[in-house]
């Protein structure tokens, strides 16, 4: 399913060659370049960089990464840590998996920045479970980083710059991608995500004052770095600067990976991505993973950026764009959905745990032809009743593609209950 | 101190704590201000989990969990605007989407908070259609606990208490999202000296005692305030009565002494008010009613006075301040030693199990009287309460009086037996290992005759003829002259006591 890249841009580069994973092959296209500069600067200096960059969390919520960085607090002990979140689980989102296997230096390099900016001690990196052969390069990069003196006590011989990096497998839970169910989760408990406050920064990873990044963010730090701010702003929005590698799936010709600057209108994701399949008419699109509201064929027009989807009532997520033709059952989309969130939810909160599984209940029956008018009353309630009032944000995630498909395909969901059967014979099987 | 409000009403709160934290430090939670929760215990970390809690806060967009969100000076809360109501309502409904509605067979109900909450915020319909989740019914966990899995609403409060409080952690949550349950970890058992806490904060029918569970409805019970006389620490109890029966303890918070806790041993130790109990008088043996068995103790006392063959008295770390003080009195007025007492022993822990098995050995000392186990010299009448001491201890004394709760070997070396008032037939104080002087309440009538040992002192002596003790018995006074000629209990008497109870000077 995973190709290569479609379309250069920073990030994806050199993705194509082998060597760009070794030490040597990385820093022979410039590698470590943005560390080096880092490393000759004021840490508070790279934070503010970083923060003026407008770089955007990559893991689905979009948080200022700067930001983040500058709540970690300035005293050296307790010893600082940071966590990279390699959990991607979120349905139709590969991106992750990629920079593991072909840019792992890259995010590796933004590590070392964000450990020199923010005086963290120790890095661990938490790769989904199933991502076997992305954690062992990854394991492979950091063992060559260590034995080069890249990790370990006073790295790149700068003194009082120590680093340690842990490669920690997951074992294939979608909420210890959330970021305090990963430090559940590492700390060798069941992934539960933790009430906030108190926030990762005060107490994170084991007690320790942590900053968590995605894969991705850490990976466009080296570029801001060694190119400056004004070279990442001339890509994406002023909202949402930089690239960023858009996974396209579903009735698609040419399923894949694609980095294109933030803002992309997604008509033309869509066309990079060979048209919909067998040039059959597009029914509807989610634009940012499976969490995100989906949209319908009139809003191709909308630019891939997080503000302007948001307008459009979905958001960017992982940028994770799913693609279905006019085959598609739309109500058995939302089975999919809500079989996967029920299935996932940690079980912490009410809202949540009965919620998810409800969902799931009055899904199955309309698909099933047993639905009847009130079960439609009860998808707009039902969401409603979890969305915002839980300790992460899976609630959301559950609720909000419900609440899309009932937007834009409440017809689908009539039909069902009028037909008393699912009217899409040609669509995908359950 | 931060200035928050809430419906209207300002709160002095303290610093550094969460809104029901705050409240509940002031008393008011459920008491005045209602913010109905499940998952929080004041006494345990905070979980947010049930969600129940949430409230409006003035400038946050979303509600929020009252039991985790910090006081900020300010605050402006929220309890009982729409959207809060609405998000009970939701919690409410999503909770029973999966909890039986089996009130009339559940022995939670009456004191359920599933029950109370769902008849404010529930609906009046399910709105589900599908069969309730399966789930265990009635299994034991361990010892003391049963488990009905099928009620359980996954508040996690009793795995959090054997994490946090015994330490034992033998229960968790297992598996994921709705199909989440309660259980005992593989292999271990629910089984802790401290083990039955459980069911009091299981705020549902899901865990409750096998000591307790189907005896009675819990509408038929009144609750008493008492003190467990199990050992030093003096755990703060109610008792549950009904038709002048005692049916169960239950902890009765006191931050100062046993949070909201009490240990199994001491939760059971209610059977010890009825079972083994000193019923009938005896004088050399023989029954005797009463007032000869009283007839008989004053003529031996009178007559080992006027023979000036010497009186001894022994205490019980059982008894009550104001008997212990009666009986000081006495050996005073006789101008005989002061009492000695000894104090049983056993297993102690650092929670709340004290290695001194006996509410009062602290009053006694406080009451001058010297613990000793040796045998009593010879005298011709030595007056006892309790039977701590060995039957041998007594070898040199002529005559025995004995007055007492409860039967031992004691009562055939007695020459005059008359049955005590046991605690929780009586008024009175305990004072506890740290010298923390608690009142108790009577809860039940004994089904025999019996009176407090202090009246039963005061009686003899009366009946000896002992000038100042002519006056008729009261607790209440003798309370009050104890704390009056007692310079460590001054200000501290049954009537000035409130349900908190006062150090000592």
């Amino acid at each position: 399913m995973i190709t290569e890249p479609q379309v250069t841009g920073y990030l994806s580069e050199h993705y194509a060659e082998d060597a760009y994973r070794t030490l040597a092959g990385y820093e022979a296209k410039g590698g470590f370049a943005g560390l080096r500069k880092a490393l000759r600067m004021e840490p508070d200096e790279v934070t503010e960089t970083v923060k003026s960059s407008g770089l955007r969390g990559r893991g689905g919520a979009g948080f200022g990464a700067g930001l983040k960085w500058s709540f970690m607090p300035r005293a050296a002990e307790p010893m600082k840590v940071i966590v990279c979140n390699a959990d991607e689980s979120e349905p139709g989102s590969f991106k992750d998996r990629l920079i593991l296997e072909r840019g792992v230096f890259q995010a590796l390099e933004g590590i070392l920045i964000g450990a020199w900016a923010m005086g963290a001690r120790k890095t661990f990196i938490y790769v989904r479970g199933e991502y076997a052969h992305g954690a062992d390069v990854l394991e492979r990069a950091v063992d060559e980083l260590r034995n080069n003196g890249y990790l370990g006590r006073s790295c790149f011989r700068k003194r009082g710059f120590h680093h340690e990096v842990v490669v920690h497998r997951g074992a294939g839970a979608y909420i210890c991608g959330e970021e305090t169910g990963l430090l559940e989760s590492l700390e060798g408990k069941k992934g539960q995500p933790r009430n906030k406050p108190p926030f990762p920064a005060q107490y994170g990873a084991f007690g320790l004052p942590t900053t968590v990044n995605n894969v991705e963010t850490f990976a466009h730090v080296p570029f801001i770095l060694d190119r400056g701010v004004d070279w990442f702003r001339s890509f994406g929005t002023e909202k949402s600067p930089g690239t960023t590698l858009f996974g396209v799936s579903g009735h698609v010709e040419k399923p894949g990976l694609f980095e294109f600057p933030l803002g992309v209108p997604l008509a033309d994701l869509l066309e990079h991505a060979g048209g919909v399949r067998g040039g059959r008419p597009l029914k509807g699109i989610m634009p940012g993973g499976m969490s995100m509201p989906i949209l319908p064929p009139s809003d191709l027009d909308v630019p891939m950026a997080d503000e302007s989807l948001s307008e459009r009532g979905s958001r960017l997520g992982t940028g994770g764009v799913m693609v279905m033709d006019n085959t598609t059952c739309m109500v058995r989309v939302a089975c999919i959905i809500a079989h996967f969130f029920r299935d996932e939810s940690c079980g912490q909160c009410t809202q949540c745990r009965e919620g998810t599984g409800w969902i799931y209940r009055i899904c199955r029956r309309l698909e099933e032809g047993r639905g009847v008018a009130a079960d439609l009353e009860l998808l707009d309630a039902v969401p409603k009743m979890m969305e915002g009032q839980t300790i992460c944000g899976f609630a959301d995630a559950a609720a909000w593609p419900i609440q899309g498909l009932m937007r834009h395909f409440h017809g689908d969901f009539e039909a069902h209950v009028r037909e008393r059967k699912c009217p899409f014979p040609e669509s995908f099987e359950l | 101190m931060p200035s928050i409000e809430i419906d209207g009403v300002e709160f002095e709160v303290a610093e550094g704590r969460t809104v029901l934290q705050a409240i509940d430090d002031l008393g008011l939670l459920m008491n005045g201000v209602d913010i109905p929760h499940y998952c929080w215990h004041p006494k345990l970390s905070i979980d947010g989990s049930c969600r129940l809690c949430q409230v409006e806060i003035e400038g946050l967009p979303k509600l929020q969990i009252a039991c985790n969100t910090p006081v900020r000076d300010g605050m402006v809360i929220r309890t009982n605007s729409e959207s809060v109501e609405s998000a009970r309502r939701a919690v409410m409904e999503l909770l029973l989407i999966n909890h039986p509605l089996d009130c009339p067979i559940c022995d939670q109900a009456g004191e359920c908070k599933l029950q109370d909450y769902a008849f404010e915020y529930g609906a009046e319909a399910a709105r589900t259609v599908e069969p309730r989740r399966p789930a265990k019914k009635g299994v034991r966990l361990g010892p003391t606990i049963v488990f009905d899995q099928e009620r359980c609403i996954l508040c996690r409060r009793c795995v959090r208490f054997c994490r946090e409080v015994p330490g034992t952690g033998e229960l968790g949550v297992f598996e994921r999202g709705d199909e989440s349950l309660l259980e005992v970890f593989p292999g271990a058992e629910l089984d802790n000296p401290y083990s039955m806490n459980v069911a009091d904060i299981c705020p549902v029918g899901a865990l409750t005692t096998a000591d307790f569970r189907f005896k009675i409805r819990v509408w038929f019970l009144d609750d008493e305030e008492s003190v467990c006389n199990q050992c030093a620490n003096g755990c703060n109890l109610w008792a549950s009565r009904s038709n002048n029966r005692v049916y169960r303890y239950l902890p009765r918070r006191n931050d100062a002494v046993n949070d909201t806790w009490i240990c199994d041993h001491g939760r059971l130790s209610y059977r010890t008010i009825s079972e083994g109990r000193l019923e009938k008088p005896r004088i050399r043996g023989k029954l005797a009613s009463y007032a000869e068995a009283l007839g008989e103790a004053s003529r031996l006392l009178r007559t080992a006075l006027d023979a000036d063959g010497g009186v001894a008295g022994v205490a019980s770390p059982f008894a009550a301040n104001e008997d212990l003080f009666v009986l000081r009195e006495l050996l005073a007025a006789l101008g005989a030693a002061p009492a000695a007492f000894a104090v049983p022993m056993g297993e102690a822990d650092d929670l709340l199990i004290k290695a001194e098995k006996a509410p009062n050995a602290a009053g006694a000392r406080a009451l001058g009287f010297r613990e000793s186990r040796e045998a009593l010299a010879a005298v011709s009448v030595a007056i006892a309460f309790g039977h701590e001491l060995a039957v041998d201890a007594f070898a040199a004394v002529d005559d025995l009086i004995l007055i007492d709760t409860h039967d031992s070997p004691l009562v055939k070396q007695a020459s005059v037996v008359l049955p005590a008032r046991s605690f929780a037939e009586k008024a009175g104080t305990f004072t506890n290992f740290a010298r923390r002087v608690q009142r108790f309440r009577p809860v039940v009538e004994p089904s025999f005759e019996a009176y407090a040992e202090g009246r039963i002192v005061q009686e003899i002596a009366r009946g000896a003829g002992i000038a100042g003790f002519e006056a008729g018995y009261d607790a209440a006074a003798v309370s009050a002259a104890l704390s009056e000629s007692v310079p460590a209990f001054a200000g501290i008497s049954l009537l000035s006591l409130d349900d908190r109870g006062r150090e000592l000077r």
